[in-house]
């Protein structure tokens, strides 16, 4: 009876060596498409490659979610072997990537596709992906920090002119000191690091400075303070209580988190939302800090090129039909469905409504933005709580992407 | 006598309670917050059961079976699992019989060197251990999954601590009355070991059925991932969990086949060793 | 002769050749990467001990910042965390010996689930418990505190879902280990009046060493390797003063910039050594103290 059940085991065991070894064969005439779109936007995408591939195409696409995208990528680009002819990569990631020679251009690939060039896309996130005048990535979406707001909150304390330019201000918000009930905020504390490095820019600033990395300056101290004063004055949700459930729990008046969010904003009944952009120092300017999902090609030798082409042909289709992509929130690139009616039933479509908006959309092209933005994200919960000394962090955190930087630049590419 | 018996036996009842229901009460929140819709959850104060139950999150998660097939991950996963279980069970009763029974040169020192190698956390390991995959034609198969954690040391530690607790008479007498490694292995050794076995195999599988961070480098096809590597599909990029009872609920669901693994298993290991004087201390 | 020399062979061989494959080769890449400048993508440029000098010696550092910081930070996690990974299991265990308890398999699995459950759910059901105007500390205890962004309540939050899911193993261990004591012993025990504290310290706990010595040598070694409960539950803060050395090393060889594997490996070398003279130590005091 033990031995049989033994057997039994064996038997299943061998006969699954065999099936394994058999279904081993990639397609030729498939392309192999990873991305990083875990959730919900993985359907999305799904569904636009689902349709294409119902357009028969000579080559069909194989989308695959990866939640560790950027790991495997590392991995695959080092063995040489499962390298995807196709992924969606970050906009942070493309500077890097290039320097390191682990993106092809893109240029081989659309050369047969006339649509796709700049005109016909946001102008940023298409410039995002050209280094050195070479083009390696055709955009696919911009994804923005953005500020929710909560009208009924901003109707019971009459606040809503707070709205009229656009632009709410840090001193707009601090007019609410001491005029909120107990157990509710001004604005929250999602995605901060992305506030502040918004912030930087609507103060005219930036993080670097000929190419070296500049956090410890006035501008970044300044964007901390402004920021600062809000939470001094009580008026940001308390540090370390979840900013964004308290946001959909109706506590709070403004909750900066992302394009993406509005989904599951809606989701909550009786929330009552609207968007608009991430405060600012000043009336007269405003940013959105901004990324980008951006198609691009690993260096893979055994890409062929008509392969490539049929690669062309997919970006070609989504720059057409990628509505779709309007549900995940996100703010399409593809000026074809932006300025199709249709996107007017997003949320989003707030940002692309006219060219100062397109303007906030800002995207950091800065090659080592990511370390950067590594410290920015570290440090800044501490300051803005007043729980380190300002000047002493900033040294620190200008030295950490120093350090970083140092040690990533020895390392030569292939 | 009987006095002392029943205090402490009361003292042993409220210790458990208290540990109990500090350990349960999480669990009884985690479960009822996937009967609630997200705006539920949000909504200020403590319930402990819901207000409206609703099935919607678990419809949710069950439904898709294009981009999370939940109930395909999880027979890749049982799969997945009740191999890597079998055969470590093999695996580490041969190999902690030899570390602990057999005589051979260097035993110990071999056996140490090993288990000191296996402490050194592999991180970047993850480049040099999915060549090696590659180099077997096991990406994007269960292989990936099955065989390189047989490689582990820390069950045959288990093992060998356990054999060492376990006098030598037995296999002695039968060794002296002309039985090979093998029948000691197979008849005396394998009987008396069963308990730590099964825990093992508990351990192997959990192990196996919770590892994340390896599949999700291996596997490419979603059809063919492990449950817990697919789970991490559901969530947001940027960390956000969007939808809270969809994301506990589908946590839970995945964590069934081990319960109920648990329950079956746990009649067998606290099973006490009765053959002949059993283990002295 | 001959035939006793090939047994061990077909006993610890197929490990060996398992562990050779899977561990060791892997391992010594690691541990050669720790030597050199490495991105994962290069191929990795030897630069001697250039890592080791700058995380152990270079005060300026970052990286030796953060290794110091992460190092002790880890160490505060191990000390408190691993005491509590053996005594409370070893208690239930003790407690559910007791002939007269019900519920025994209930109990068991109570204690047992939660370490089945994954990080991420669990994280995400204890913030809700510990959050504020959602959870339980707040509105049946009517704490006022934020959890995770206050000291000492940050390691607090870190402890209890460490606590609560990791001691299910340990007990099952324990569990069968004591099953396997001999009734006999008790009984007789029993016989000469020993009380039940007594007979814990002199038959459960000698019975039990060499079971108890592998779950101190194990959780510790885990311990060390912590990772997932303080990113999960407080990202390390408030202050990086619950940012533990493998959080570091992580985001170091994984984190969005290029990748800095190299650094990366050194600490997780280091770590690793930590880690050996820790357990060697352990075990060499234990086994002493209990032949």
């Amino acid at each position: 009876m033990k031995k049989n059940w033994i057997v039994s085991l064996l038997t299943v065991f061998i006969v699954s060596i065999m099936l394994s070894a058999c279904s081993n064969g990639e397609d030729k005439n498939t392309i192999t498409f990873w991305t990083p779109l875990t959730g919900d936007d993985g359907a999305y995408m799904d569904q636009i490659v689902k349709s294409y591939n119902e357009t028969n195409p000579e080559f069909k696409v194989k989308h695959v979610v990866t939640a560790d995208m950027y790991t495997k990528i590392s991995t695959v680009l080092n063995s040489g072997k499962g390298i995807p002819d196709l992924a969606i990569i970050h906009a942070d990631r493309v500077p890097g990537y290039v320097k390191q020679g682990a993106l092809e251009p893109i240029e081989t690939a659309i050369s047969g596709q006339p649509e796709i060039k700049e005109e016909n896309y946001l102008p940023q996130a298409w410039s995002t992906g050209n280094i050195g005048g070479t083009q390696y990535t055709v955009p696919l979406d911009i994804h923005a920090n953005t500020m929710y707001y909560n009208k009924d909150l901003l109707k019971k304390y009459s606040v809503e002119s707070f709205l009229d330019d656009n632009v709410v201000t840090i001193d707009e918000m601090l007019s609410l000191q001491g005029k909120l009930d107990e157990g509710q905020y001004v604005v929250n504390d999602a995605l901060l690091g992305w506030v502040i490095l918004a912030q930087v820019q609507d103060l005219g600033g930036d993080i670097q400075e000929n190419g070296k990395p500049a956090v410890d300056t006035p501008v970044m101290k300044q964007a901390f303070e402004n920021v600062k004063k809000i939470a001094d004055a009580g008026l940001m949700t308390p540090f370390g209580e979840d900013g964004y459930l308290m946001f959909q729990s109706g506590n709070v008046l403004f909750s900066t988190d992302g394009t993406w969010t509005s989904t599951a904003h809606a989701a909550v009944e009786g929330l009552n939302f609207g968007v608009t952009n991430i405060y600012s120092p000043t009336p007269d300017k405003f940013t959105n800090r901004a990324s980008s999902h951006l198609f691009a090609m690993l260096g893979n030798e055994k890409r062929t090129n008509e392969k490539e082409a049929g690669i062309g042909a997919f970006l070609e289709y989504v720059r057409e039909n990628s509505m779709e992509w309007a549900k995940a929130g996100q703010i399409v690139a593809s000026k074809q469905v932006i300025e199709n009616p249709e996107f007017q039933n997003y949320m989003q479509s707030f940002f692309t409504a006219n060219q100062q908006e397109i303007d906030s959309l800002y995207i950091y092209t800065y090659e080592y933005y990511p370390y950067v933005a590594e410290a920015v994200d570290t440090y800044c919960a501490d300051i803005v709580r007043g729980n380190v000394d300002l000047d002493e962090t900033l040294k620190t955190m200008q030295k950490f992407v120093e350090d970083k930087i140092a040690e990533s630049s020895k390392t030569t590419t292939n | 006598m009987s006095k002392k018996i029943s205090i402490s036996k009361y003292i042993a009842y409220l210790f458990l309670f208290v540990v109990c229901f500090i350990w349960v009460i999480p669990v009884l929140f985690g479960i009822s917050t996937s009967f609630r819709s997200q705006t539920e959850v949000v909504s200020t104060g403590f319930r402990l059961l819901p207000v409206d139950w609703t099935l919607e999150n678990y419809l949710t998660v069950l439904g898709n079976t294009s981009t999370a097939p939940i109930l395909r991950w999880m027979v890749n996963s049982i799969y997945i699992a009740v191999f890597h279980t079998f055969l470590v069970i093999v695996v580490i009763s041969m190999t902690g019989y030899g570390y602990s029974r057999m005589k051979f040169k260097g035993r110990d020192t071999l056996f140490f060197t090993l288990l000191g190698i296996s402490f050194f956390p592999g991180v970047v390991n993850i480049i040099p251990s999915y060549k090696i995959i590659d180099l077997f034609g096991w990406v994007n198969t269960s292989w990936a999954m099955i065989i390189p954690g047989l490689a582990g040391m820390g069950n045959i530690f288990l093992v060998r601590q356990f054999l060492k607790g376990i006098p030598n008479e037995l296999d002695e007498s039968a060794r002296v009355d002309g039985a090979g490694d093998f029948r000691i292995y197979y008849s005396i050794i394998l009987p008396l070991i069963k308990p730590v076995l099964i825990v093992c195999a508990l351990f192997s599988f959990v192990g196996s059925w919770n590892d994340f961070l390896w599949p999700v480098i291996v596997y490419t096809d979603v059809e063919k991932m492990p449950v817990t590597a697919g789970l991490l599909l559901l969530q947001d990029i940027y960390g956000n969990y969007r939808m809270i009872g969809q994301l506990v609920g589908s946590a839970l669901l995945a964590i069934i086949p081990t319960l109920l693994l648990f329950v079956f298993a746990q009649k067998y290991f606290i099973q006490s060793i009765n053959l002949n004087s059993g283990i002295k201390g | 002769m001959k035939k006793r020399s090939f047994a061990p062979v077909f006993f610890v061989g197929p490990h060996l050749i398992l562990f050779l494959i899977f561990i060791l080769i892997p391992t010594v890449y690691g541990i050669y990467a720790s030597f050199t400048h490495w991105n994962l993508m290069n191929n990795p440029e030897w630069i001697g001990l250039s890592n080791y000098k700058t995380i152990l010696f270079d005060e300026t550092s970052t990286f030796y910042n953060q290794f110091f910081n992460g190092l002790k930070n880890t160490l505060i996690f191990v000390v408190i965390s691993v005491p509590l990974l053996i005594v409370i299991p070893l208690l239930v265990a003790v407690a559910l010996e007791h002939k007269q308890i019900k519920l025994k398999g209930t109990i068991q699995a109570i204690i047992y689930i939660p370490g089945l459950i994954s990080i991420s759910a669990a994280a995400l059901i204890w913030l809700l418990i510990f959050n504020k105007q959602l959870g339980i500390t707040g509105n049946v205890f009517h704490s006022q505190v934020a959890w995770a962004a206050n000291q000492p309540y940050a390691w607090i939050i870190i402890f209890v879902i460490s606590v609560w899911g990791g001691v299910g193993g340990n007990m099952i261990i324990y569990r069968a280990s004591i099953a396997g004591v001999s009734k006999d012993l008790y009984e007789s025990a029993e016989m000469d009046g020993a009380g039940s504290v007594k007979r814990f310290f002199s038959i459960t706990l000698p019975s039990i060493r060499f079971p108890l010595i592998y779950t101190f040598v194990m959780t510790t070694a885990a311990s060390f390797n912590v990772f997932g409960q303080p990113l999960m539950m407080t990202d390390g803060g408030p202050r990086q003063t619950t940012h533990v050395l493998m959080m570091y090393i992580r985001q170091l060889a994984f984190g969005h910039g290029e990748s800095i594997a190299g650094m990366a490996s050194a600490m997780a070398v280091l770590l690793g050594l930590v880690i050996l003279v820790v357990s060697a130590l352990q075990y060499y005091v234990m086994s002493r103290n209990s032949n």
